[in-house]
């Protein structure tokens, strides 16, 4: 077995960021949080938008997520990505105080598989394929925001973070405490609820082709 | 690997999430050979890009304008409140003395001021 002792250096003393940041005043801390975080204010708006559908929640949501941010400071880890940081205070901000009495049926994740499964499982139509380029090409203001708060919270928040925010599975999986693997199906799911939704609303016009996906 | 292993893992592949080399390299190498998958793939591709900028263009709000400053006050507040409070301890002492049925009532008071600095 061939191990190299390293001595230890019982003079050497090693401040860690966190031992460092123990020492900070609460005036250099506020500078450092207006500095840092205060930038992100309408990212955090946007999302907030989608967890509340509401501007006003937003805004709540958004002031009440500062003040969580502000308080834990402290313990935020500096060099590791701050805005994911804040979206994981928007988020559990968001389900201990806007989720907490509303009795809300949630999906499970289940729920939509099966139609699901055999879409994905089988190659589609170029008929289907054409169809859908058309409409995706020629939608109008309005109806993407709008298909993706009709469906529900889960899958508009994954998609949300990835087709929005460029997050990898396992980024989304830190800000929504979900495993990543929740994450890759909640995405699927969601994605192919927003383009259902959108082959619907072309459809309802009288646009598109006749078979949609 | 076949067609409906790719498809299932489609979504995988085009967002990237594949970490193992070798695994992607199966995939590219059924695209090679499957006409129809990757037809598929880069039907979904595109849809897929397509999707992001359009969501990217509608949701991207602006939080009104006093939200901002709303922040700002709240973090003040916070911050003054973190600053250790100013402990005040009063300790009292009576002392009756009762001397040929008189009775003297002393009651002496001290103060001590505690102050913690800085917040841990």
């Amino acid at each position: 077995m061939a191990v190299t002792l390293c001595p230890m250096n019982s003079e050497l003393e090693i401040r860690t960021p966190a031992q460092l940041l123990a020492t900070e005043s609460v005036l250099e801390r506020t500078a450092r949080f207006e500095r840092d975080a205060m930038q992100y204010t309408n990212q955090l708006y946007a999302a907030a938008m989608r967890y509340t559908k509401d501007p006003h929640d937003a805004q709540d949501l958004v002031q009440d997520t500062y003040a969580k941010a502000f308080t834990s400071f402290h313990q935020f880890e500096p060099g590791t990505n701050l805005k994911a940081w804040l979206y994981r205070i928007l988020t559990t901000t968001f389900i201990n105080t806007y989720r907490k009495d509303q009795r809300r049926p949630l999906i499970s994740d289940g729920e939509v598989e099966d139609w699901q499964l055999a879409a994905s499982a089988s190659h589609t139509s170029d008929q289907g394929k054409s169809a859908e380029d058309e409409v995706l090409e020629n939608l109008p203001d309005g109806d993407v925001k709008r298909a993706l708060h009709e469906i529900p919270e889960e899958f508009r928040l994954a998609v949300f973070y990835a087709d929005v925010e460029g997050y990898s599975y396992k980024e989304i999986a830190d800000i929504l405490g979900i495993p990543a693997g929740t994450v890759m199906s909640r995405l699927h799911r969601g994605r192919k609820l927003l383009r259902v939704l959108l082959m619907d609303y072309a459809k309802n016009r009288g646009f598109g082709g006749s078979d949609g996906m | 690997m076949e067609c409906n292993e790719v498809l299932h893992a489609l979504i995988l592949f085009i967002d990237n999430e594949i970490e193992d080399a070798t695994q992607v390299q199966t995939f590219q190498s059924h695209f090679e050979e499957c006409p129809q998958c990757l037809t598929e793939m880069e039907h979904e591709r595109l849809v897929l890009a397509r999707m992001k900028s359009l969501l990217s263009e509608e949701c991207c709000e602006q939080a009104p304008e006093d939200l901002q400053s709303r922040i700002a006050k709240q973090t003040a507040l916070l911050a003054s409140q973190m600053f250790s409070p100013t402990q005040v301890i009063t300790e009292y002492r009576r002392t009756e003395t009762t001397i040929n049925g008189e009775t003297h009532i002393e009651i002496e008071t001290t103060h001590e001021i505690r102050r913690d600095f800085p917040l841990s």
